[in-house]
């Protein structure tokens, strides 16, 4: 067998062996993440419904009831108090106990009935801004859509035509028509946790390799940066494998997620986004001399890595500057192309362009890593 | 004699804190780290952190080509909520793009659309990427909107339509303006302190376990209550001063409002620091090895406090078992005292279970921390 | 034939020069000891023959290459153990030979072999299935040895590779390693204990960064301590002494709590004649013991005539 072969089995079989030593470590790289996928793949939600609303209802008449039980029969609001005024109701909002009140004025039946503008009003907590934008949107829609059955039975009792659209939108929703969160965010939680467990389980081992002096014991041996490096991330490319194959069986089983691309391909992306976690972790020990400093430099990575890089919000939201930054997150594109893959069954002809940044940012982590770890030996 | 008791212990205290301080000095960059991280990480994200998803980007396949699909065109990009980033001559190649996630929507306007506008009886077609549910239902709230304001003008109906019967009139309180970063902000502070509180001395003390170092200091007459006090004096003067600068950044970069009492977001903050360096120092001395510290802290603060504290997402969105779970996670209650005094103006009267949460998770986890610590000993 | 070759060697980190100027040979089978205070520059010398750290000046030449040019082909002719004993604490004594053996490219059937011969030799036998943490020093030290001479070096390099490891465990340790050396192995070790340095053929000794003196342990003695040394006890010594040191025939007086040190040359004065001198200035009851010099006195004396000579 050729040397460097037989070095590099001696490294992988060294780190396999210390990392199933240690049951703990064994339980953090496998079980921990896979339930942590299970828990926020329930979490994670951006439906807003049970929004808990005040009625403040100072006509107490038949149409003021109607209009409330109809709004209230919807999912988004749910009553929780029927304050007598409207102060009692600005302090429920104040205390945070409702976040939307609904005022009916004493003449709401009497304006409706004779067809001059009938009003309520809406109070709305606006600190979050997408919870009040879809109360706000609930409680406009159904105030329009009553005022158009409102309008047809007054213009037939007028006996004239009622209005009619003569544009009509015919909406299809593709790839996810439930619209389902989960089946969108489950594979962003798995690229994240791939990133955790990946880039502190390679940063922090290599740091502690320096702390207890081994590191000085095998630059004394023949063995080559390259072939140490290698040795070390491929037990972790394995591990990280298999992660993701329990991910997408977790994703399939619990939350529905489809497979609609090819597995291979998945296969493929996994492996060159480890590259990327794994070399920045290596890279990160490089620079630093005790398991704490190396915490935080991974630390520093992972936390931008993870928040701009489409998991969690979309990248739309935010301004351009940002959304350059984020073409130099491996995160960003992993989770394009699981989304794109499993979700839009998409293809290499389709995600070539994240393929071939995932590949160069791997292959340039790993490059400067070894470098890096060549120069700090001597 | 009770006084000079508590002076030697008070002396011995401040000996460890001491101690501690020369390690954080011998190290300046942790400091700096602890300082500044959270810091440049809350412009950063409250800048990166957004849900006003506008620009959404269209794809137009106009098979009709006449005044009144251009028409209908132009009212999708005036509203600036859409862009149109392709014109397509077929749909194939439109869903193509939507694939490859360069498009959110296809908009389809047949052959025939003028012709049929005219008699009354329009169809378009819109293809929505449904992979993220969150912003496909804004695309499809959009369109509808669109289509019903841009319908009677292509048909050039003049006939205004009737009062609306009932008309909802809505103030938005707290944040009128529905800026994320005032809803964000808050959740940030707590999220990055959380973080930060945990990690620093769930690896400080895990490296004293790691070189024996804690055996030394049992060695001596030092009760493991001073030890525990002295430990995480400095961490939590740190932890304090991260409070300030990061409600400072906060009120010039986001002019995030302090419009309650600043003393209870003190106590609140203080209350909840001492709960995360306790829950950093029974990881400590559970794990007693800093790598499998450093996992456990990520896994238990990291991802808990930024999904279940209802930073990013509502709490009343979540399933009832991680309802029930999310009252186990302090964030939780620090993200409701940071909003409720920050945005809402609101005292004691109103957050006092929160601050009786966080007191009663801090006492719990040191309690169970210390018990620890003193079954190990034995 | 020498294996290793030094001439004026330095290294310098910032202004500080950790080795200065330092040449000596080591022949091959030798057992060659370097000693030296804590921050003398044994361990950097040490790092820089290995290849671990690049000269600032001079050459060295380690199983036939230079270490400055060709690190990587001196690495594969040498065995290094470091202070402190670093092996993985949390594999098996059998997976670190295994391991370390593998990184010098060894494989198959004659490893197996090769590694219980050496599990054997270094009485591991028993323990070879033990986690190597949870094994007593003495042990731990064993098994690095082991795996530093795993792959047959031509040299092997010990850095202190006895601190800390009681004086039975010592004993045997050394005989491991004159067994070494009798098979033709060059042995290239630092030490503290100066009772260890005699088990070496020669002896270099490092002050502040320069090689202050290299030979055979009882040349030094010869000529850096010669004459008799005297361990005197008894009350109102310390008053005593002072006056002692200006005697003809005295070369030295180290005070060492409540006793002392003299050094004296047999030719020019007489134990009893030190004793008489003693008790006329009161110190009585006077308990005096005489033996040879050994290398601590030469030690101290070079220490001592470095310091003075710096002043």
């Amino acid at each position: 067998m050729h040397p460097l072969l037989v070095q590099y089995r001696a490294v992988v079989v060294k780190e396999v062996r210390q990392t199933v030593r240690d049951r703990r470590v064994m339980a953090l790289l496998t079980l921990a993440p896979l339930m942590q996928l299970f828990v926020l793949g329930f979490a994670v939600n951006f439906d807003v419904r049970r929004v808990p609303t005040a009625v403040v209802d100072r006509s107490r008449s038949v149409e003021s009831r109607e209009h409330a039980r109809t709004l209230l029969a919807g999912d988004t609001l749910r009553l929780i108090a029927e304050p007598h005024d409207e102060r009692s109701a600005a302090t429920l909002l104040e205390d945070g106990e409702t976040s939307v009140a609904l005022v009916f004025p004493p003449s709401f039946e009497k304006d409706l009935l004779r067809g001059d503008g009938a009003w309520v009003q809406a109070l709305v907590d606006g600190s979050d801004p997408v919870r009040s934008s879809v109360a706000v949107d609930a409680v406009a829609r159904h105030a329009a859509a009553r005022a158009s059955t409102l309008g047809m039975e007054q213009a037939r009792r007028l006996g004239r035509e009622p209005p009619r659209s003569t544009v009509t939108l015919e909406s299809r929703v593709l790839y996810n028509p439930a619209l389902e969160t989960a089946v969108y965010v489950v594979p962003g939680i798995a690229a994240m946790l791939l990133l955790i467990v990946t880039t502190l389980i390679m940063s922090m081992g290599l740091a502690r390799e320096r702390e207890t002096g081994t590191l000085e014991q095998l630059q004394v041996t023949p063995l080559r940066s390259s072939v140490l490096m290698l040795g070390k991330v491929t037990p972790f490319l394995l591990v990280g494998l298999l992660d993701v194959g329990l991910a997408l069986c977790v994703g399939a089983w619990v939350f529905g997620v489809p497979l609609r691309g090819s597995l291979l391909l998945v296969a493929l992306a996994t492996l060159l986004y480890l590259m990327s976690t794994l070399g920045t972790g290596l890279l990160i020990a490089t620079a630093s001399r005790t398991q704490q400093q190396a915490f935080v430099g991974g630390f520093l990575f992972m936390l931008p890595a993870v928040l701009l890089s489409g998991v969690m919000t979309s990248l739309r939201a935010i301004p351009d500057w940002l959304v350059w930054l984020t073409w130099l997150n491996p995160v960003r594109h992993y989770v394009e192309v699981l989304r794109g893959v499993l979700l839009k069954g998409a293809g290499l002809s389709d995600l070539w362009p994240q393929f071939l940044l995932l590949s160069g940012f791997g292959v340039l982590m790993l490059g400067i890593a070894t470098r890096r770890f060549h120069k700090t030996a001597a | 004699m009770v006084a000079s008791t508590f002076g030697r212990s008070g002396g011995r205290i401040l000996a460890i804190a001491g101690k501690e301080v020369l390690h954080i000095r011998r190290d300046p960059r942790t400091l700096y780290l602890a300082l500044a991280m959270p810091v440049v990480m809350l412009v950063l994200f409250g800048f990166g952190i957004s849900f006003d998803v506008d620009h959404l980007e269209l794809a137009v396949v106009d098979q009709d080509g006449t005044w009144a699909s251009r028409e209908l065109v132009r009212q999708f990009t005036a509203s600036k909520e859409f862009v149109v980033s392709t014109e397509s001559p077929s749909p194939e190649q439109a869903l193509r793009d939507a694939r490859r996630g360069h498009v959110v929507a296809v908009l389809v306007l047949p052959k025939g659309f003028a012709r049929a506008v005219s008699s009354g009886g329009a169809q378009v077609q819109l293809l929505v990427d449904g992979a993220d549910g969150n912003t496909a239902t804004q695309v499809l709230a959009k369109a509808q909107a669109l289509i019903q304001v841009a319908s009677p003008r292509l048909a050039g109906e003049g006939a205004p339509l009737p009062a609306p019967p009932v008309e909802v009139r809505i103030r938005t309180l707290f944040n009128p303006g529905g800026r994320s970063a005032l809803f964000v902000v808050p959740g940030l502070a707590a999220y990055l302190l959380a973080i930060v509180a945990v990690l620093m001395t769930a690896l400080t003390v895990a490296r004293e376990w790691e070189r024996g170092s804690m055996e030394q200091l049992f060695a001596t007459p030092v009760g493991r209550m001073e030890i525990v006090v002295g430990k995480l004096l400095p961490y939590l003067c740190i932890g304090l001063a991260q409070v300030l600068l990061v409600l400072t950044a906060g009120a010039w970069v986001f002019s995030v409002p302090i419009r309650g009492s600043l003393p209870v977001l003190g106590l609140g903050a203080l209350l909840f620091l001492i709960g995360m360096l306790g829950q950093g120092l029974l990881i400590s001395v559970v794990t007693r090895n800093q790598v499998v510290a450093t996992q456990v802290a990520t896994l238990t603060s990291m991802l808990p406090s930024m999904l279940l504290s209802g930073f990013i997402f509502p709490i009343s969105n979540l399933p009832a078992p991680l309802r029930l779970l999310s009252t186990l996670i302090p964030a939780r209650y620090f993200v409701s005292v940071l909003r409720g005094v920050l945005l809402r103006g609101n005292g004691l009267e109103v957050l006092w279970p929160q601050l009786g949460a966080l007191a009663l998770f801090a006492l719990l986890i040191l309690a169970a921390a210390m018990a620890r610590f003193q079954r190990r000993l034995d | 034939m020498n294996v290793i070759e030094v001439e004026h060697l330095s290294r310098r980190f910032g202004d500080f020069k950790a080795v200065d100027d330092v040449s000596f040979t080591v022949g091959a089978g030798e057992i060659f000891g370097y000693l030296g205070a804590n921050g003398a520059g044994k361990s950097t010398t040490i790092r820089m023959l290995c290849g671990l750290l690049q000269p600032s000046g001079g050459h060295a030449r380690v199983a036939g290459h230079d270490v400055a040019i060709a690190p990587e082909r001196v690495k594969a002719g040498i065995g290094y153990m470091s202070q402190r004993f670093s092996l993985y604490l949390d594999l098996t004594v059998r997976a670190n030979l295994e391991f370390f053996a593998a990184a010098y490219g060894g494989h198959g059937a004659t490893l197996r072999a090769a590694i219980d011969a050496m599990l054997e030799r270094m009485q591991l036998t028993s323990v070879r299935d033990a986690v190597t943490g949870a094994l007593p020093g003495g042990v731990q030290q064993r098994v690095a040895l082991a795996s530093a001479v795993m792959h047959r070096p031509r040299i092997v390099f010990l850095d202190e590779p006895t601190a800390g490891v009681d004086p039975l465990q010592r004993r045997s340790f050394w005989q491991l390693i004159r067994e070494l050396a009798a098979q033709g192995t060059t042995v290239f070790v630092t030490t503290h204990y100066m009772d260890e340095a005699e088990n070496c053929a020669r002896i270099g000794i490092m002050v502040d960064g320069r090689l202050v003196a290299l030979d055979t342990p009882e040349a030094l003695k010869r000529e850096h301590a010669p004459g008799r040394v005297l361990d005197v006890r008894g009350p109102g010594l310390a008053q005593a002494l002072d006056g002692l040191r200006g005697e003809p025939g005295v070369l030295d007086v180290s005070r060492f709590g409540s006793g002392a040190t003299v050094r004296v040359d047999p030719t020019r004065v007489e134990a009893q004649a030190v004793a008489r001198w003693l008790r006329a200035r009161g110190v009585e009851p006077l308990e005096m013991e005489e033996s040879a010099p050994t290398l601590d006195d030469v030690f101290l004396a070079l220490t001592a005539s470095a310091q003075r000579g710096e002043d």
